[in-house]
Parts: C-alpha cells; sequence; structure tokens
C-alpha cells in the first residue's frame, strides 16, 4: 500500500470522526500555537528594536573616543591620575581627513560635535528656549533629522565658520508667533544662561521629534516651553567656546552594506596607530551593531526559554494524541480484523494508523501555526495601542515590525511530525500486532 | 482428476500451549479438496469448524501438521506471507458480512485490490466489474449502514471474488439473512461455481444449505467425523450449467 493511500486513508478517517478528530489535534493546536506565539513576539520584538535603531541611523553608527591608558599593573593604581587631555591629545581635524581618505570606501561621514550651553531666544514677546549644539556636516543626515526648510550645515559653513543655524520648527513657531514670515535668513539672538550672547542667521528649519529631542522633558512640559536644539557649525561653535581644537570623540557612519563592527576593529587599530606614542591616551570604539547583537541574543535567550516552557504543552498534546489513538484502534478493532483478513500486512496496518496520527499533528500544527501567527499581530496591535496611551511620543520613532519566525515555524511542523510519530507508533504497533481472528470476532 | 486445491494431512491446533488449561481443538484433520468443488463443512458448534476455517483461510497456523494450498506450504509461513495468501488467493465471505463501516461499496471491494498495489484506476475498474457481476452496480456508492442485509453480503462476495482467489470461504454467509435474501446469496455462490469454476467451502450448520452442496463434511469434537464424498445428483447437475 502506498504513502499517498495511506494518507486518503487517513484525511478520510479524520473526516468521518471530524469532533474526535479535532478534539485530538486540541493540545497539538495550543502547544503549537503558544510556542509560535511567544516565537512571533521574541521575533518581532527583536525585528523592532533593529529596525527601529536603523531608522535612527544607530546600526551604522560607530561611536569613537578617547579612553585614559590605564595601569596594566595592579600596584600602579594607588599613584595612578586620570590625565588631563590636551589639545595634543585630541583627535584633530587632519587625523579625521586622513582616516576618511584611508577607508573611503567605508565610511560615509566621520561626525563631530561640539556641545553648547543653552539659552533663550528673545523675539518682541516671543521667546524659544534652545540648546545650542555645534555639529559637522552630515550629522543631520545620518541623525536621520528631517529638514522641512533651508538648508543643513555644510562643509563650508563649518570651514568658514558661519553663524549658520538650523532651527526646529518649534522654534519658528514660538519664535515668530503671530507674525507671517519666511524664517529663512532672520537674523536670531541667543542670550546663553552664562550672560554671553550669539548671533545666528536661520539656514535652515528641521522636524522636531518629541521622542528623540524631548525625552528628558517627558510630555508634561508645555510645548511653547520646551527646548530645542540649535545646529550651528562646530568650528563656529569652537570659537564661541573659545575651546581647543580636536575633539574628544566622533561618530563614523560607516556606508551602507558595510559591517560596522569590523569596521569598528580596524579603526581602532588605525587611530591606536596615531597614539602609539601617547603614554595616556588611547582609542576606543563602540559600534551599535556590536550592542545590538547582545540585545538580540538576551531577547533569543528569553524567547527560547519561554518557547519550551510553552513546548511542554505539546507534550501534553502528543499524550492526547497516543490517547485518542488508542481509543480509535479498539473501537476500530474490527475494521483492522477484516482489513488483515482482506490481506493488510502488519506493516500495512501500522503505517496507516501512524500516517493518520502524523496527519492529525501536522492539521493540528498548521492550525497551531496560523492562530500563533495571528496572535502574535493581535499583541503587538494591542502593545502598540497601549504604547500609544502611555508614551505617545515614542510611539513615533518606534518602526514596529510584526514577523513570525521562520525557524521556530519549521522546528514546529517538524515537532508536530515528531509527535505524530512518537505518540503515534505505540498505539499502530498494538494495532498492527492484534490477531485478525480476535479482530475479527470481535464486536 | 482435478488437481488439489486444499491438501491438509494430520492437522491438529492446540491453545494455551504449555499452560494448565490446554486446549486441543483440532486432533489430526485430513482433508483434500479439489478444484472446483463446492464442499460444505457443517458441525455443531464447539465442533471445531471455526478453527478449521481459520486454519483454512490462513489467519491461523496450525499446532501441527501439514496443510498446502496450491502446493503451497501455509503451515510454516510468517505472518507476511499469510497476508500475501489471504489477500491473492483466499475470498472471505462472513455470516455479518464485515464491511468496513462508513466506506462504500466500491471502496470495500477495492480494499484487498489496494492491499494487493493495484493502480487506483485499474481498481476501480475491476472492482465496477465486480459490483456488477453481484448486481450492486448502481449502489456502489452507498455505505453499508445504507444497504439491505442481502445487499452488504453481495458487496462482500464481491469483495472476495477480486483478487480472483484459490477459494472463496463462506462463514454462515446466510446466517444474517432472512430465508428469501438467503437464497439470493446462495444462488449467487451457485452462480460463482457453475459459471467461474471457483471452488468454494461453506461452513454452516445448517443441514438444508449443505445438502445444496457437492460434498459434505461433518466435524465432531475435532475430527472429521463424516465425509460424503461428491455427491452423484450434485456432479449431474455441476455438468448441466445454468
Amino acid at each position: 500500500m502506498g504513502f499517498l493511500e495511506c494518507i486518503r486513508l487517513s484525511f478520510g478517517n479524520i473526516r468521518v470522526n471530524k469532533l474526535r478528530s479535532f478534539l485530538t489535534m486540541l493540545g497539538i493546536i495550543i502547544g503549537i500555537s503558544s510556542v509560535i506565539t511567544i516565537t512571533t513576539i521574541g521575533n518581532s520584538m527583536k525585528l523592532t528594536i533593529s529596525n527601529t535603531m536603523n531608522d535612527l541611523g544607530g546600526a551604522n553608527m560607530i561611536y569613537g573616543y578617547l579612553d585614559a591608558s590605564y595601569p596594566e599593573d595592579e600596584k600602579d593604581w594607588e599613584t595612578w591620575v586620570y590625565p588631563e587631555l590636551t589639545e595634543q591629545d585630541r583627535i584633530s581635524d587632519e587625523m579625521i581627513e586622513q582616516y576618511k581618505e584611508s577607508f573611503s570606501d567605508e565610511v560615509s561621514h566621520v561626525i563631530v560635535s561640539e556641545p553648547m550651553e543653552s539659552g533663550k531666544a528673545v523675539h518682541g514677546e516671543n521667546y524659544a528656549n534652545v540648546d545650542m549644539s555645534g555639529i559637522s556636516a552630515g550629522y543631520l543626515d545620518s541623525a536621520k533629522i528631517e529638514i522641512l526648510q533651508g538648508r543643513n550645515i555644510t562643509e563650508q559653513d563649518c570651514q568658514l565658520k558661519k553663524h549658520a543655524c538650523v532651527v526646529s520648527d518649534l522654534f519658528v513657531k514660538y519664535y515668530f508667533q503671530g507674525q507671517e514670515i519666511n524664517p529663512i535668513g532672520q537674523e536670531i539672538l541667543i542670550d546663553t544662561d552664562s550672560g554671553t550672547s550669539f548671533h545666528g542667521v536661520i539656514a535652515g528649519v528641521y522636524k522636531y521629534d518629541a521622542a528623540r529631542f524631548g525625552g528628558n522633558f517627558g510630555s508634561k512640559t508645555a510645548e511653547k516651553d520646551r527646548s530645542t536644539t540649535v545646529f550651528l557649525p562646530v568650528s563656529t561653535a569652537k570659537q564661541f567656546n573659545q575651546s581647543q581644537q580636536g575633539y574628544e570623540t566622533i561618530q563614523i557612519m560607516a556606508s551602507p552594506g558595510t559591517d560596522a563592527s569590523d569596521l569598528s576593529s580596524r579603526t581602532i587599530e588605525y587611530f591606536n596607530d596615531l597614539y602609539s606614542n601617547n603614554p595616556n591616551w588611547n582609542f576606543q570604539c563602540q559600534d551599535m551593531a556590536s550592542e545590538l547583537n547582545v540585545i538580540s541574543q538576551v531577547l533569543d535567550v528569553i524567547t527560547i526559554a519561554i518557547a519550551v516552557i510553552a513546548a511542554i504543552s505539546l507534550l501534553v498534546g502528543g499524550i492526547g494524541v497516543m490517547n485518542i489513538m488508542l481509543v480509535s484502534i479498539i473501537e476500530r478493532t474490527k475494521e483492522i480484523g477484516i482489513r488483515k483478513a482482506l490481506g493488510a500486512k502488519n506493516s500495512s496496518i501500522r503505517t496507516q494508523f501512524l500516517t493518520e496520527a502524523i496527519v492529525i499533528c501536522l492539521i493540528g500544527g498548521t492550525i497551531g501555526i496560523l492562530i500563533g501567527i495571528a496572535n502574535g499581530f493581535l499583541i503587538a496591535k494591542a502593545a502598540v495601542a497601549l504604547g500609544s496611551q502611555m508614551a505617545a511620543d515614542y510611539m513615533d520613532i518606534l518602526t514596529i515590525t510584526v514577523q513570525p519566525s521562520m525557524t521556530a515555524i519549521l522546528v514546529s511542523v517538524f515537532f508536530s511530525m515528531l509527535i505524530g510519530i512518537l505518540f503515534g507508533y505505540y498505539p499502530a504497533n498494538r494495532a498492527a500486532k492484534m490477531s485478525p481472528i480476535d479482530a475479527l470476532r470481535y464486536e | 482428476m482435478n488437481t488439489l486445491i486444499i491438501e491438509m494431512k494430520q492437522i491438529i491446533k492446540k491453545y494455551y500451549i504449555g499452560q494448565p488449561n490446554e486446549l486441543q481443538i483440532l486432533n489430526g484433520i485430513d482433508l483434500n479438496v479439489s478444484e472446483g468443488e463446492f464442499i460444505s463443512i457443517v458441525g455443531e458448534s464447539g465442533s471445531g469448524k471455526s478453527t478449521l476455517m481459520n486454519l483454512i483461510g490462513a489467519l491461523d497456523r496450525p499446532t501441527s501438521g501439514r496443510y498446502l494450498l496450491e502446493g503451497q506450504d501455509i503451515s510454516q509461513m510468517r505472518d507476511k506471507q499469510l497476508s500475501e495468501v489471504r489477500n491473492q488467493r483466499i475470498g472471505f465471505v462472513f455470516q455479518n458480512f464485515c464491511l468496513v463501516p462508513r466506506t462504500n461499496a466500491l471502496r470495500n471491494v477495492e480494499i484487498p485490490l489496494m492491499y494487493a498495489g493495484m493502480s487506483r484506476k485499474a481498481r476501480r475498474e475491476r472492482a465496477e466489474e465486480l459490483l456488477e457481476m453481484v448486481g450492486m452496480k448502481d449502489r456502489m456508492k452507498h455505505k453499508p449502514n445504507e444497504l439491505s442485509g442481502g445487499q452488504n453480503q453481495r458487496v462482500a462476495i464481491a469483495r472476495a471474488m477480486s483478487n480472483d482467489p484459490a477459494i472463496i470461504l463462506a462463514d454462515e454467509p446466510t446466517g444474517a439473512l432472512d430465508s428469501k435474501t438467503g437464497r439470493l446469496v446462495m444462488d449467487l455462490f451457485h452462480k460463482l461455481h457453475k459459471e467461474k469454476n471457483k471452488t468454494i467451502v461453506l461452513i454452516t450448520h445448517s443441514p438444508e444449505l449443505a445438502r445444496e452442496t457437492q460434498r459434505i463434511v461433518t466435524i465432531s469434537d475435532g475430527s472429521i467425523f463424516a465425509d460424503s464424498g461428491i455427491l452423484p445428483h450434485t456432479e449431474q447437475e455441476k455438468g448441466s450449467g445454468k
């Protein structure tokens, strides 16, 4: 008797005993659907985190910084003092230029910034709170900050130390409140908290994103009073701050398709060659890709752990299958006897019942997978709905991705088959070994 | 002389061997049946005729003795070979029809063909042909519970004929039927016997039914009590045809 024949027979028997077949499947359905639900949620969380990071420009970002060279010997710690960072120690513009040339294929931008004071821009009765920040060209692009109007900070701005400013739409809204005016080209005066003033000209307007910029205010600070960032060329900022040349930290944006972790380690080597003669400082990197990897791994472990717990219900389901199959062969003893009298070999009977168990488990498994995927989507929807109420600002920047784990689906299909074989074998074998005479006489 | 289909020598069947309740059912049966015979085996219940039927039908092996079916030694065969013998050489007709429930007539007739490994198309054709022969073609899509006893038995006979067996082994085939439908079933056996020259072994406790056959073997207490040999009136009937 062929394999197809067995499958056809199984479907026939399942159709004839719909309710019983469904009850048998129930355990498998519940087991598989819980495993798939959990793995779908785990997988989706992972993807949501990494996609969000990617959208925010995180995955390609390598954060490079100067780190003090700590004593290697334990006894030297007592006398060691944290070194002072001099202008000679800092990462110079020349170093960055040379680095960019050496890694031109893999590095799209090297971004530097200069932190500045916060302050207030007053315009008649209107005012806007600001944080100033000196940045290099490419910063806003890399951070995926959207320019609504005007232009970005350019290389030229940096070279010429222009007082070009890129302000937020929120700034424009409150600074020019009640005025129909094109903000581009308007002069602004920012009074810093320490009493100095900065004259700037608005070159561009970017879209303020509460989640990204206003995180520490929460949603409770009135929009009007929120402090938004005013971006200006890093050289202008250094001049205004009267700070040292060179940088303590840099951000390297890897070109798309570049392995950021790999680039990161080669960047460390490159810069540490330059710092090999510096006794106090060395260069270190952190890349988001590696950090993301750690998060992924943690999520994987949690997902697998919960999925294993859920898989216990599969075991219970499997025992259910065995139970029903045992009842089923007793109920069908007569049929088994007839089939044997008509020439069914023991192996044909065994294959028939085993196939039936496997088919039941596979159908149950498939239904379970579908329910599990549906659950995953429902839970994601619920999470988004809940999130929008609790942290509306952050929901905008989350790139929600719901995707069931293919591995989990394949493993589930395999597992349902395995359960069918494991728990179907014993009943099938019992059916196969029945004596045809006794089975025929059974009423 | 016709070729021997069944050749039994000193067949002994015991149950519970080696246990205190050891039971000997058959005490050395010698039985030869030739091709084309219509033989009946009669006996009281408990006489051992069912056990003999199980042995003839290759459902069981004798404890000792030799049983040749068409010259093949059945007594030493393994389960798998016995299955093949039952499938290819024996056609069973049971008292209670023994059709697979919830399965239509056509599929029931196809079962032995399926185990014989015949293709779907070929076995459907064969099953339809057989059902036509027993006059059940118009009801071939009916399930056993939708058919009368006589109709079910006709389906069962069609099924018994499916692999063109050496023997039709009928165990009280009219036992569950009223006399009129029982008559129809018996007529069908006569038809198979005459037209297809089938060897038919009828197991019954009814002397009237037995008298319709060519030869009556009476079993009592596990031994052959009487063997009529080929009865003269039936010999004549056999030749005449219909």
